[in-house]
């Protein structure tokens, strides 16, 4: 499978060509166009009961679709998100990652999805009770609102709850205040993401609640 | 008349240069600039996709009822067209051929362009959700398409495949057909939120938006208080 992610940052899209046999699993949505070829088939996104866990609690598509190229010719496919933003391709190399809900996009290679607790803690600050969890050698395709940045935490870390993307399971993650009980409202920082460990963690640079909060008012 | 176009793909803006006497006619709101001799008039058009029938025709479209034709008399002017959202702008050429246009697409086109709205037939206009109208461009002279997200134009030959909700234009020399994607049942096709697909057959052009506009306003929409 080769891949080229065009128009970064702002309309970050996926252009794949599949050979002979090969295969892509996406989200139910994410396809733009495709040639005619290809074989696609709609599945229960990691199995039906962690496709409900994932759709309701996760905020993920409850169904993925997998595109096939059965013809010995090599085949094109066009994949995208909902968001403008920048898309990010993350080799997992035998690590695991946590993605927050919706940013996942899709996924190539030998790559086992599951959904993982994720704790009040998490559905407290409005991030689902559930997380997508992913490991394996292959590649996800995830995605974010704005850019993506990517910092290497070593000690503690500490990210805005909006803006975290995904984080390598290496990280324990804790909620707390930006500062004080005060001053985190006064500030308007509010809850944090406390990471702390050895690992990658991905952020966006912007969020869509900073985009509702904008509008609302004006509407 | 020549257009150029500047800032791609992410705020496209079009430049474009009227030899005297030419005329550019646009959608309502898209002028950004212009050169101070360059006369403005609204029109509901005449002929061919004209007329008051045709503004009403075009209001249903999701287009404004009047378009503005933009004429440089005397000497050459020049004038800057964009549409609303952020995102890319495509120059088509037209030659004589037809080519079908998703209908907030269009932007502008030149006085000897005719753009009529076309009905693609009721299972075809109900499937495509979306943008039920389009428009059907015929004659010479260039036209000038914005889309959400980046453009990009892929020459078929034989099948292919685009999601309704990208689609900005494409030749008539296609055949095409509008329904679920391929491998999946009318189940997971509504459960599964996955839109309608329109499959193209034959040799033509389509050009293609990376980005919905539909999928990102629900995203955002749906986080906003009702009217």
């Amino acid at each position: 499978m080769r891949y080229e992610i065009k128009y970064k940052p702002a309309f970050s899209t996926i252009f794949v060509t599949l050979g002979a046999g090969e295969s892509i699993t996406a989200e139910a949505g994410a396809m733009v166009s495709m040639d005619g070829a290809l074989t696609m088939k709609t599945s229960w996104f990691g199995g039906f009961f962690s496709a409900i866990l994932k759709s309701w609690f996760g905020g993920e598509s409850l169904f993925a679709n997998t595109f096939i190229n059965q013809t010995n010719q090599p085949r094109t496919l066009v994949l995208t998100q909902a968001l403008v933003g920048d898309i990010e391709a993350l080799a997992l190399e035998g690590r695991t990652f946590g993605f927050e809900p919706g940013t996942y996009i899709a996924h190539v290679g030998n790559v086992k999805l599951g959904v993982r607790w994720a704790g009040f803690k998490s559905w407290f600050s409005g991030e689902g009770l559930f997380k997508l969890q992913a490991t394996g050698d292959g590649i996800v395709f995830f995605g974010g609102y704005g850019g993506i940045s990517k910092r290497r935490v070593s000690g503690e870390f500490v990210v805005d709850t909006g803006h975290l993307l995904a984080y390598e399971s290496t990280l324990k993650i804790n909620l707390g205040l930006a500062g004080g009980l005060l001053g985190s409202v006064t500030s308007g920082e509010g809850f944090v993401m406390k990471l702390v460990g050895r690992g990658d963690v991905y952020m966006q640079s912007r969020s869509i609640d900073g985009l509702v909060k904008f509008l609302r008012p004006k509407l | 008349m020549e257009i150029q176009l500047l800032q791609q793909p992410d705020s496209a803006i079009a430049k474009v240069i009227l030899e005297p006497n030419e005329e550019i006619v646009a959608e309502a709101g898209s002028m950004i600039a212009m050169s101070p001799h360059i006369t403005t008039s609204t029109t509901l058009r005449q002929g061919k996709g004209g007329g008051l029938l045709g503004g009403l025709k075009r209001l249903l479209g999701g287009e404004s009822l009047f378009l503005s034709v933009f004429r440089s008399p005397r000497k050459s002017g020049e004038i800057y067209l964009a549409p609303d959202l952020m995102g890319d702008l495509v120059v088509y050429e037209m030659q004589g051929k037809e080519l079908i246009v998703q209908s907030t697409a269009y932007v502008a086109s030149a006085s000897t362009v005719d753009v009529d709205l076309g009905f693609l037939g009721f299972k075809k206009a109900i499937l495509s959700g979306e943008s039920l109208f389009w428009l059907t461009i015929s004659g010479q002279g260039p036209v000038l398409l914005s889309s959400f997200g980046a453009i990009y134009s892929v020459p078929v030959n034989g099948e292919y495949i685009v999601d309704t909700g990208h689609i900005v234009a494409f030749e008539r020399s296609l055949d095409f057909d509008i329904g679920k994607p391929p491998g999946s049942n009318w189940l997971t096709t509504f459960l599964g939120g996955e839109g309608f697909v329109c499959r193209f057959k034959g040799r033509g052009t389509v050009y293609c938006q990376t980005h919905n506009p539909g999928a990102f306003g629900r995203l955002v929409g749906s986080q906003l208080p009702p009217k």
